[in-house]
Parts: structure tokens; C-alpha cells; sequence
């Protein structure tokens, strides 16, 4: 971190950066100034332009226009190298790592400090030095695929430090961290801040915008909306800068009247993992009719694991699993859905798109082993007009023949919803089981899926919602459970739900006491 | 409308590409270069007989195109056309000739299914380690067709062999298990028919059944079929002994119209053309009409060219492979540009 | 056949030796595939690669009777196939599955063309000398390894040699670093500011010219002639072995071993035994590869950008 750090003295300035993905237009004549040693925060609804923004100014994609300005001098960026020989850092939204090499050659990689040989040894060393000095120590020696998600972080943000940076722009840092780890690293943060780095941070959370960074610059669209003080700002005002507009926030889940029905119940299942150890251990709970249940934890403690078992997709090793009072433990997925368990899957593009099909298609798959009538034959205009009201109810953006691959994130997320919820309404034991379903969706998907959730759980169906965003877990659920390594560690009512309690618990904090 | 005149402007394209090469073969071979185009043109559709031999080399071209093309809708790479088209050539040959004395006309059909089920029974070994084993296809397909033609080599020149010809063939099949002719002074025979409707019937499937949607869309992406509750292992088996029993089908048509007899080189490597035809044709059953048309053309028109300036037959593999390789940069050039 | 005369015969010290001479083509085009691989191009034109290069190889030796000059004609005309996959794969992000089978009908054909071209139609087939066994003074003496390991020709010391080569290369070294990540996550290697295009071409060119030694090595180290089905599914065989050995030089060797064992071994058994007819000894190692590929992908793991093109703008 070179330079006389003033507060006021402008490090960056970003001039009316334009980009285009054939037909859309990411970035239209957006721009903004960063300060030397100031914390300023991009915010924006999914697909603002806030990565592409960024990924201009580090160098990985090509702008079609604009300008770069650092230290008051023009700036020519056309290579990820350029970047660096500017000391310009990214920490990637989803990582640029390397999963099956160590932490230390992550680190180094592209800069390895000699043309042959790799010497670890002395380079260790020299990293080590580093991540001790910020607070950011990992092993250093293991490999970032047996690191977690925190770690990896780090990894990534030494690599940039590695390089020697005077800005940093952290893309989404918190998506992946507890509230405590969110917390040290935005103290870090604030930390290298006061020794001149400049920092840009992107994050959907706008009380860590409020709470931690100087500055905030709001994008819409591909425009920048503004740019304000951190300190003179609300976040409702912040929300409308956003969205243009406000958003009615979710109704809360209706309360739940006593009824005894069990719509799902998991008893002592166990699911084996890598290496022998079980990725589940003796997990047991229920859902009832009308009933909202979270499930917490840190990614990687076994959700996925736990949400297949209970879909199908993975053999349990012990234990039951129990739909409206029949074992279903062996049953094949087709024979689950057909009782009305529907799955919203985590990994979106892999478990539930089919890319080049289109909408309609989409909207029929598994639905198509539960409609009656038609039996062996497939009629695509019937299944064409099907589509018709889903398209229409759910405004996905698109028609029936549009291929899913062309929509974006949002729009895939509610086709995926739609169908899930057609699935449940065809079961006798309507059940709902969404993995991270609002994860990456701006503001508005968001609060659309939550009252998809909520209207399930309304109509007297139950939902068993994982989520790594607490926020969503506490303004839904009506019980949540937290997962840590696997097994589920408490069983808190409404009235105990506490972020931070909640975080402790994530990260062992039952475990050690 | 722009798209259409792009996509003829494609494979124009692409032929001309090959046509040039083969000017240039011809060339060094010192042939009269705008001869031997002429030669090329009139063999393969000039006469009736030239176009017969066009139909029928069509047969197992369509056949091995649909072979490959059903399997690549579900997701997989069926490269062992050429040994399924043996196996179901060997299955036909064998009740052909075990039934040698019965003269009932249900023969032929009879020996025809015999060999479709012969195809999809061997394609049957891959299959299963496919859908259960996660075994690679690919290579176990491969490894089959090496298998598939020492089997017949060992039929052709011992069990079944032929005493009289003093080559690797075996006895001829049964008049009863001959397919009937088209044409018997052009010398086509009715398979291009079945293989037509086999194109329809690929079609239908694909198209107009559940089934064929299950296919489609384990073709595009198998985890979201699985999770979608689909059967993932029974569709992956079934969709490649189907692809199997497309290719007994050109094997038994092979043996019980055209050659009536079990050959070793029965298949010139119509397997692996298969495979290009089925790109060509985008996997589409339209689109693999079109393009084993087009192949049979350049395997009848290269055969002549064989015999008049000396092309040696293997040309018409390189040419296959040019036409698509051009179609590929063609298309990957638009879509840089787009 | 008696369990010791079993015994004997599968121990045969010239049974072992005929299998390290059978591997040597494994070897080196396993390597080659394996260094393409590493680096994120799938390339399953192998054998239509090594088809080209046995022809080539062939040619040149019968008409300059010089081996090296042999050897050298044949990979300059693998890099030139290597180029267009390189081309196909890399620049142009074509499927690298269709384009490496076009490849593979494409050399299988351009073999057998360029054979027929030079030589024409004759009834005697053209003969080469084949490479010389060279004894390693002194090392050759000791019993059966001796043998086996150190009567080779020069081509198999330099496969085996190239073994722990390529091994070292790959994790001691800064360019087998970066060439992992390019095979594992372009993309990150991109954001550090290496070129990841160079990366992937220069590994294609050197899996070129390997599998190239590879084609050129059967004609000239084994049969002394050619024929159309020379290659006889080793360029398939190869592209297993690289599985089999989890991507790792080492493991590949022995996946080479274990395939050219059963081949040398359906040698050895067809002059022995008249009772099995020689089609059914011929099927042997084709069966073998498939059991084997039975337990070949239990847990095989590839590099995890195998097969996808790079493209620092595109999303995927
Ligand atoms: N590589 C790409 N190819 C095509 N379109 C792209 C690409 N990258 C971004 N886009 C499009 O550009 C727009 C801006 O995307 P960008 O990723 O910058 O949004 P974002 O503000 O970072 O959103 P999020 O909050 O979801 O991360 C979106 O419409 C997106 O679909
Ligand atoms: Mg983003």
C-alpha cells in the first residue's frame, strides 16, 4: 500500500463504462469514484451491472467504451495483468480458485518467483508472513478443496494481497460467512483501510453498507444511480434507489393453527459421506401441515447431503424417512414426487434446468409422470398452452418457447418454482423442500419466492426451507434447525430466534460447550 | 428466411471444400480433374443403376445415422455402429442359415428381427455398464467393435465359412431369407424403405411420446432428469439398445438383401460415418436423411472414381470428415460473431 | 496345460520383455494424451492421430531409409493434426468430442489414402528394418529383469525415461503448476494474469508430437510394415490408460502395462496352444480393457475443465 493515504484524495475513477453481451447492455455509460483509503460500497438488484463493472476494471472483460482514471492519470486496462501491474485485486464472487491444489500454490500461481523450480518452501514463508500480519492465516499446505468456504476466502484475498494491491474490490465477501465472520473480516477490512488501501465491496446486505463501509454507489441497470454517504443515508432509501420503486415486504408465514398431521418425518438418518465419515449423522425432526421449518448452517455441513436423502437422490446408510406416515426410505424420487414432495434444488443450471429445452418443456418435466390423461403420447401444443398460465402468473420473462438457457437467473429460478409447486399440488402430502431458493436473486425474485413459500405453507403444505441467509430462515420459518458437521444441533421455536445465537451455534458453539 | 440461405450456404460450403479437395487428389493423381467430377456426378444419380447403388448404400447410412443420432439426443456417443451392424448381420446369417431347410416365406422377416435384436443385444453390454455402472461408452463401444469383427472373421473362415470361395465370406443365406428387390434390373433392394420408416418411427418417438421427452431431456441435462424423478439408468439403458437395434437392423438388411451372406468388411466403416452423419444431421432424423443422402452420393460417386482414375476408397472417409469439420467452422464462426 | 507350465508361461522373461515393447506405444501416446488433458483439451482422436503418424513414418523410412528422419516426419504431421484440434478446440471452441472423432475418421482415412498414394496397389507388401534392440551393458546380464527392462529398443527408454519426466514437470515445476490449473479452473489462472490460450496450445502441440513418436513406433519398432489397421485401438487404448491412471504419468504406465500384458500375453498363448481358434485370443485384450474399464471409473475424477472451451467473457 504505497502513497501518502489522504481520505479525500480520489485513488479511481470509473467514466461512463459501457458493455454489451450481445443483446443486453450490462453496463450503460456507468461510473464511479473510489477514494484512497475509503470502504465504498456497490450495491444493485441482481444483473445491475455491479461484477461486470468490476470485472472492466480487473481487466477480464473488454469495455466498449469509457474510461479508467487511477491516481488522476488514464489508465490502459486490456489484461487481467494490466490489472495487477496497477495493484488492482478481485476477490470473485464465486471464487477463482483452484480446488485441487494447495492453498500456498493458489496463492502464487502466476507469480511463482522463479521460472522453473517451484520452491515452496521459501515462498511459504514469505505467505505465511503476510497472512499474519492481516490476520487472514489458513493452512496454508492443505488443499483449498478440503478448505471451507471462510477459508477459501482467504486464500483469495491473500492471493490479491500477494500481488501487492492499492484497491481491493470484494465481490459479495458475506454471501458465504456467518454474522461473526462477516464481522471480523469487515473490521480487517477497516483495518487496511486506515493504512490507505481503498476498498470496493459489493453486497446485497445493506446493513453492512450502513454499518461498516464510507461510501455506497447504487447501480440500476446498467446506469450508476448515485452515490452517497454511508452516515447520511436509510436504508429504505437505499432499497428505492435500487429498485426505483418500493417493495412490500413478505407477510409473515400465518401462524400456525395445532394440527398433528406429520407431513415429513426424518428419523435418526444417517448418509455417508467422503472418506467414511457421514456427511449426516442421526438427523431426526418432522414437518407438519401448515408448518415452515429452517434448517441453518454454514455451507458444507450437510444440507445438500440431508436434502437428497430426503428427495431421493442419495441412499441413506441408516435410518427412516417417512412421507404422510409411509416409509419411503428406498422409494425411487419419481415415486416421492408423485406424493407431492417437490424440490427446489440449490445448484439451479445443474439439478434443475434443462438449457436448451424450452420454458414449456421445462415447466412439463417431472409434471409429466403425474399428469393424467394422455398416457403414452406427448403433444407439444398442449403442453405449449400448459405453459400459458405459469408464464403469465408467475411474469417470467419469456414465452413457452423461449429455450430456459436464455433467461436469466431469476427468471430460471421461477420456472423451477412453478414446477415445483404444479408437483406438490398433485400429491396427496404437499411438501416443499427449497435449498437456498433466493440465493443471487435481487430484492423483488426475492420477495416473490418467499411468498410462493408462504402461500405453500398457507394452503396447509409444509416447506422445509435451507437457507444460508438467516434473515430468511427468521422471517419465515416457524421452527428453525441448525446442521453443524452433520448433525442437527438445536431445535429453536420463533421465540429463540437470535442471529447471533444462531450463528454461534452454526459454528459449533453447542458442540464445544 | 436469412437463416435457411445461411444454412445451404453452410454445406455448400463445406462440400466445396471437399470437392476441392478431392480436384486436388485427383490432380496429383494426374486425372482429368473436370472428368472425373462428371464421373462422380453421373455414377451416384446420372442412371438408374448409379442411383440404385446410392439407395442402397443409403440404407445402412440412414440406419447407423439414426443409430447414433437417438443415442446422442440421451446424452451418449453409441461409436460401435459398426459392431452392432455385425452382430446383427451374424444373428441374421445364423437363423438364416439354421433354418436353411425350412422354405416358408416368413423367413426373411423373421431372420430381419432376429438381427435387430442381435444389434441391440450386443448393444446391450454397454448399455448396462452405462446406466449402472457409469462405464463410459464411448470406449466400451469401441473395444466391442474390435470384438465384433474377430467374431465374424471367425465365422467367415471357420464354422460358416463358404469352402468354395477361399475368402473370408460365408454359404449364402436361403432364398426364403432373401429381402425382396425394388429394382431387380437397377439392382435396389426394399431396405431404404425400412430404413425410411425407421427415420419416421425415430422421429414419432422422440417427438410424440413421454418416452422420448424423458430421452430429450436426460439428453440435456441428466441430473435435473434424475432429480425431475425420471428413471435416469432405464432411459440411458433403453435409449442405447434401441440405438443398438437401429443398427442390427442395417446389418440384417445388409446380409438378407444386398449381399445374402455374412462378409468379413461387410461394414466399410459405415459405423464411424454414422457418427459424422449424425452431427451433420444435428441428431435430428431430418437432418441425418439429408446427410446420409449426401454421404451415400460420395461413397458411390468416390467407388467410381476408384475404378476410373485409381482414388483409393479410403478418400471418401477424409472427405466425409472435411465436410464436417468445414460445417463446424462455419459454425463456429457465426457464433463468435453473433 | 499343467498349473506349472501356467506358471512358466506367464512369467516368461520374453513374454515380459514382449510387453514393455508393446507397451511403449501406450507409453507415449497415454503421456501425450495426459499432457493435453492436464491442460483442459480432450482429444479423442488418438487413433486416427497415431494412424497418420504410422503411415508417415512408414513412407519416409521406406523412401530415405533414415529413422530419424522417419520419426520426425511422422510427429511433424501429428502437430499438424494437433494444430487443428488445438485450432477447433481452443480458438474456434468447437465440441471438442466431435471435433476429436472427425479427427479420428479424418486420420484414419488420410492414413490409408497416403499409403495407397505412394505405394499403390502391389501384391508384396513393402517392408522396413525395425528398430534394433539395444542391451544396456552390463544391466542386460541380470536374470529376467535384465531381459525384460534392458534389451529394448531405444524408443521404450525413452518412454519409460519420460515417465518421471513428465511427472516432475508437472508438480515440481511452475509451467506443470499452471498447466494443472488450466486444465482445472482457466478461468483463475486467467485472473493472474497468465495466457491461458499459449498454455493450451503449447500442450497440445507437445501431446501432438507424442502421440506422433506413438503411431510412428509401430511400424518402425514393431511390424516393419504397414497396414490399415495398424494401430489396432491403441489410440483408444491410450485415452484409457490416461484414466486408468487417474491423470497421474505414473499410474498411466501401469495402466500401459497392464493392457500391453494381455496383448503380449494372446502372442505368446497363439503359438502355443492350436486348440482355441487364434480370433478369439485376438479378442483377449479388448475384453480385458473392458473388464478393466469396469473398475476404471469408480471414482475417476478428471480434470474439471476437461473438454470445455475457454472464454474469458462467456459465463460457464
Ligand atoms: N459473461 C456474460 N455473458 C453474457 N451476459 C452477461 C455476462 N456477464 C454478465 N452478463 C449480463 O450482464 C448483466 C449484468 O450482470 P452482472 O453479473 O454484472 O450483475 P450483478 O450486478 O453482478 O448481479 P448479481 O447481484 O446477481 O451478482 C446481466 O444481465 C447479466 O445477465
Ligand atoms: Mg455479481
Amino acid at each position: 500500500m504505497s502513497g501518502p493515504p489522504t481520505r479525500s484524495t480520489e485513488r479511481l475513477r470509473l467514466e461512463a463504462i459501457s458493455k454489451r453481451f450481445g443483446a443486453t447492455i450490462a453496463l450503460a455509460e456507468a461510473g464511479f469514484e473510489v477514494r484512497a483509503g475509503e470502504i465504498h460500497a456497490l450495491l444493485g438488484e441482481n444483473g445491475a451491472g455491479k461484477t461486470t463493472l468490476m470485472n472492466v476494471l480487473s481487466g477480464l472483460y473488454h469495455a466498449d467504451a469509457g474510461r479508467i482514471w487511477l491516481d488522476g492519470r488514464p489508465a490502459e486496462i486490456a489484461e487481467p495483468r494490466d490489472a495487477i501491474r496497477h495493484r488492482i485485486g478481485m476477490v470473485h464472487q464465486h471464487f477463482e480458485l483452484i480446488p485441487p491444489l494447495t492453498a500456498l500454490e493458489n496463492v502464487i500461481i502466476g507469480q511463482e518467483g522463479s521460472t522453473l523450480l517451484l520452491r515452496r518452501e521459501r515462498q511459504a514463508r514469505g505467505v505465511a508472513a503476510l497472512a499474519a500480519r492481516f490476520g487472514f492465516e489458513v493452512d496454508l499446505r492443505a488443499p483449498v478443496a478440503a478448505l471451507g468456504l471462510a477459508d477459501q476466502q482467504k486464500v483469495e484475498i491473500l492471493k490479491a494481497i500477494f500481488r501487492g494491491v492499492d484497491i481491493l474490490i470484494l465481490d459479495e465477501p458475506t454471501t458465504v460467512l456467518t454474522p461473526q465472520e462477516a464481522d471480523a473480516l469487515l473490521r480487517t477490512l477497516r483495518t487496511m483501510a486506515s493504512e490507505g488501501l481503498s476498498v470496493v465491496f459489493i453486497s446485497h446486505k445493506i446493513h453492512e453498507v450502513l454499518g461498516h463501509c464510507d461510501r455506497a454507489t447504487v447501480m440500476r441497470a446498467g446506469r450508476s444511480v448515485g452515490t452517497v454517504d454511508a452516515s447520511a443515508t436509510t436504508e429504505q432509501a437505499l432499497v428505492e434507489m435500487m429498485i426505483g420503486e418500493r417493495v412490500a415486504r413478505t407477510a409473515a408465514p400465518a401462524e400456525r393453527e395445532v394440527d398433528d398431521t406429520v407431513l415429513l418425518r426424518v428419523d435418526d438418518v444417517t448418509v455417508a459421506g467422503r472418506g467414511g465419515l457421514p456427511a449426516v449423522s442421526h438427523a431426526r425432526f418432522s414437518i407438519g401441515r401448515g408448518e415452515v421449518v429452517g434448517l441453518a448452517g454454514v455451507d458444507g455441513n450437510g444440507q445438500r447431503e440431508l436434502v437428497e436423502a430426503i428427495v431421493g437422490l442419495r441412499r441413506v446408510t441408516g435410518g427412516r424417512v417417512e412421507l404422510g406416515g409411509r416409509n419411503v426410505t428406498t422409494t425411487a424420487v419419481g415415486d416421492r414426487l408423485a406424493q407431492g414432495l417437490a424440490y427446489i434444488p440449490e445448484d439451479r443450471l445443474g439439478d434443475g434446468a434443462l438449457p436448451s429445452m424450452s420454458v414449456a418443456e421445462n415447466l412439463f418435466l417431472g409434471v409429466h409422470r403425474l399428469a393424467r390423461g394422455g398416457g403414452l403420447t406427448y403433444r407439444p401444443a398442449a403442453i405449449r398452452a400448459g405453459a400459458a398460465a405459469p408464464v403469465r402468473d408467475y411474469a417470467i420473462r419469456g414465452t413457452a418457447t423461449t429455450p430456459l438457457g436464455m433467461l436469466s437467473g431469476g427468471n430460471i429460478q421461477k420456472v423451477l418454482i412453478a414446477r415445483a409447486l404444479a408437483v406438490a399440488g398433485h400429491g396427496d402430502t404437499p411438501l416443499v423442500v427449497a435449498h437456498n431458493p433466493t440465493r443471487g436473486l435481487d430484492v423483488r425474485t426475492t420477495e416473490f419466492v418467499r411468498r410462493c413459500l408462504v402461500d405453500v405453507s398457507r394452503r396447509r403444505g409444509g416447506v422445509f426451507l435451507v437457507s444460508s441467509d438467516l434473515d430468511e430462515l427468521m422471517q419465515l420459518a416457524h421452527r428453525i434447525l441448525v446442521l453443524f458437521r452433520g448433525a442437527i444441533v438445536a431445535d429453536l421455536p420463533s421465540t429463540a430466534f437470535d442471529a447471533y445465537e444462531i450463528g454461534r451455534l452454526m459454528t459449533g458453539a453447542a458442540a464445544r460447550a | 428466411m436469412r437463416n435457411a440461405l445461411a444454412e445451404i450456404a453452410k454445406y455448400a460450403f463445406a462440400f466445396a471444400v471437399a470437392a476441392l479437395a478431392g480436384a486436388v487428389l485427383v490432380a496429383v493423381m494426374r486425372g482429368d480433374v473436370l472428368g472425373a467430377y462428371r464421373t462422380f456426378v453421373w455414377s451416384s444419380l446420372g442412371t438408374a443403376g448409379g442411383f440404385a447403388q446410392t439407395l442402397n448404400k443409403m440404407c445402412p447410412l440412414l440406419l447407423g445415422g439414426l443409430a447414433v443420432g437417438l443415442a446422442l439426443r440421451g446424452g451418449y456417443f453409441n461409436i460401435g455402429v459398426d459392431g452392432q451392424i455385425y452382430a446383427g448381420a451374424i444373428a441374421a446369417t445364423g437363423v438364416a442359415l439354421a433354418l436353411e431347410t425350412v422354405a416358408n416365406p416368413a423367413l426373411a422377416p423373421f431372420a430381419v428381427v432376429v438381427g435387430v435384436l442381435g444389434g441391440a443385444a450386443f448393444a446391450a453390454i454397454p448399455a448396462v455398464l452405462r446406466a449402472w455402472w457409469s462405464v463410459n461408452e464411448i470406449f466400451v463401444t469401441v473395444m466391442l467393435n474390435f470384438v465384433a469383427v474377430f467374431l465374424t472373421e471367425y465365422l467367415t473362415t471357420g464354422p460358416w465359412n463358404d469352402v468354395m470361395a477361399g475368402e473370408a465370406i460365408t454359404r449364402l443365406i436361403p432364398d426364403a431369407a432373401k429381402l425382396p428387390m425394388l429394382s431387380v434390373r437397377a439392382g435396389s433392394h426394399v431396405g431404404i424403405f425400412l430404413a425410411l420408416a425407421s427415420a419416421v418411427l425415430v422421429w414419432l418417438v422422440l417427438e410424440r411420446t413421454r418416452w422420448g421427452f424423458e430421452v430429450r431431456a436426460l439428453g440435456d441435462n441428466e441430473r435435473a432428469a434424475r432429480v425431475a424423478g425420471i428413471r435416469t439408468a432405464w432411459v440411458t439403458a433403453a435409449v442405447l439398445v434401441a440405438s443398438g437395434a437401429l443398427a442390427g437392423l442395417a446389418g440384417a438388411i445388409e446380409v438378407t438383401a444386398l449381399h445374402h451372406r455374412l462378409i468379413l468388411g461387410l461394414t466399410p466403416g459405415y459405423g464411424i460415418m454414422a457418427i459424422l452423419i449424425a452431427v451433420l444431421g444435428k441428431a435430428r432424423p431430418l437432418g441425418i436423411l439429408a446427410a446420409s443422402f449426401a454421404m451415400a452420393i460420395l461413397l458411390v460417386g468416390s467407388d467410381s472414381l476408384q475404378r476410373s482414375v485409381g482414388l483409393p476408397a479410403s478418400a471418401a472417409l477424409v472427405f466425409q470428415a472435411l465436410i464436417v469439420l468445414s460445417v463446424l467452422f462455419v459454425d463456429a464462426k457465426r457464433s463468435v460473431r453473433a | 496345460m499343467s498349473a506349472s507350465a501356467v506358471v512358466t508361461l506367464l512369467l516368461d522373461p520374453e513374454l515380459w520383455r514382449l510387453m514393455l515393447t508393446m507397451a511403449a506405444p501406450l507409453v507415449l501416446a497415454g503421456l501425450g494424451e495426459l499432457v493435453m488433458e492436464r491442460s483442459g483439451v480432450l482429444n479423442v482422436g488418438v487413433e486416427g492421430m497415431m494412424a497418420v503418424a504410422a503411415a508417415v513414418a512408414f513412407l519416409t523410412m521406406l523412401k530415405t531409409g533414415t529413422l530419424l528422419g522417419a520419426a520426425a516426419a511422422a510427429m511433424a504431421a501429428t502437430l499438424g493434426l494437433a494444430v487443428v484440434l488445438g485450432y477447433f478446440a481452443i480458438t474456434l471452441r468447437s465440441a471438442q468430442l466431435t471435433v476429436g472423432l472427425c479427427l479420428f475418421v479424418f486420420g484414419t482415412g488420410l492414413a490409408s489414402l497416403l499409403y495407397r498414394l505412394v505405394i499403390g496397389v502391389t501384391t508384396a507388401t513393402p517392408t522396413v528394418q525395425t528398430l534394433p534392440r539395444l542391451a544396456v551393458p552390463g544391466l542386460a546380464e541380470v536374470p529376467f529383469l535384465g531381459t525384460v527392462v534392458f534389451t529394448q529398443n531405444a524408443l521404450v527408454y525413452l518412454a519409460l525415461a519420460l515417465v518421471p519426466v513428465l511427472a516432475f514437470l508437472l508438480v515440481e515445476t511452475s509451467l506443470g503448476l499452471r498447466l494443472r490449473a488450466a486444465g482445472e479452473n482457466p478461468r483463475a489462472l486467467d485472473t493472474v494474469g497468465v495466457n491461458v490460450r499459449a498454455l493450451r496450445y503449447g500442450a497440445v502441440a507437445v501431446g501432438g508430437l507424442l502421440i506422433g513418436l506413438a503411431g510412428a513406433y509401430l511400424p518402425l519398432a514393431v511390424t516393419g510394415a504397414y497396414s490399415d489397421g495398424i494401430v489396432g485401438g491403441r489410440g483408444w487404448i491410450a485415452l484409457m490408460v490416461v484414466i486408468f491412471g487417474r491423470w497421474q504419468p505414473g499410474w498411466a504406465l501401469v495402466g500401459a502395462i497392464l493392457f500391453a500384458y494381455t496383448e503380449a500375453l494372446q502372442f505368446k498363448l497363439a503359438l502355443v496352444t492350436k486348440a482355441v481358434p487364434p480370433q478369439v485370443l485376438l479378442m483377449l485384450p479388448y475384453v480385458v480393457a473392458i473388464v478393466v474399464l469396469v473398475r476404471l471409473y469408480q471414482g475417476a475424477e478428471p480434470p474439471r475443465a476437461l473438454g470445455l472451451p475457454y472464454e474469458r467473457e462467456s459465463r460457464l
